[in-house]
């Protein structure tokens, strides 16, 4: 029984150590000191792409954390297509994306 | 015929044409909503997983794009794909006129 006990704390801490860097935490301060490639379009009211649709960005500021991350990490693979997007996502690590989508998300 | 007056003319008959190719109705948008309400929130502000995006007040046309891309899968989503494909494109110029229509946390944020 204790070795089964045992053996369970084990695999959770192994477990915990496998999961935990997929999960980068985010730093809304660190965030906005990297806001300098989004706000060019999404800082501005309005603000139109120009190629190859034109539609209005969306607003950033409110949104889901998790969702911001996600989609970022979309445009880095490819899933999502949008040139701009994709090059500066590309650019970005995970713990970048997590500090952007800390500072974004923050009421 | 003054340039004036031909000048009004063509501003109004632009404005016109602005309108019928935005053409959303957010009163019909909110009767086709309810399925997207069961995920988004019914104010389009409350998504029931952290990783699913809050729409309420984002731009209409911003909105139009995306369910567009889902349905013609450039835009890949195994949630979205089908409910897109259910879609015409009345339905998505609806969807995104009402959920732009409402108000929530989202805002422009430099």
């Amino acid at each position: 029984m204790n070795i089964r006990i045992l053996m369970l704390a084990c695999a959770s801490v192994a477990l915990s150590i496998l999961v935990a860097p997929l999960h980068a935490e985010g730093d809304a301060a660190a965030g906005q000191k990297k806001t300098d490639m989004c706000a060019g379009c999404h800082g501005i009211p309005g603000f139109r792409t120009a190629y190859p649709e034109t539609y209005r960005v969306p607003k950033l500021g409110g949104q889901n954390g998790a969702y911001i991350v996600s989609a970022l990490k979309a445009y880095k693979s490819g899933d999502r297509q949008n040139t701009t997007m994709r090059a500066i996502a590309a650019s970005l690590t995970d713990q970048d994306m997590a500090d952007l989508a800390a500072y974004y998300s923050a009421k | 015929m003054s340039k004036f007056w031909i000048a009004l003319i063509g501003l109004a008959s632009w404005i016109a044409a602005e309108q019928a190719l935005a053409g959303g109705d957010a009163a019909k948008g909110k009767e086709k909503a309810a399925v997207c309400g069961t995920c988004h929130g019914a104010d389009g502000n409350a998504p029931i997983m952290p990783d699913y995006p809050k729409l309420a007040g984002q731009p209409h046309d911003y909105l139009e794009k995306a369910l567009r891309d889902y349905k013609s899968g450039k835009r890949k989503n195994p949630l979205m794909a089908p409910m897109a494909q259910n879609l015409s494109k009345e339905d998505i110029k609806d969807l995104a006129a009402y959920f732009s229509s409402l108000s929530g946390d989202l805002r422009v944020k430099y």
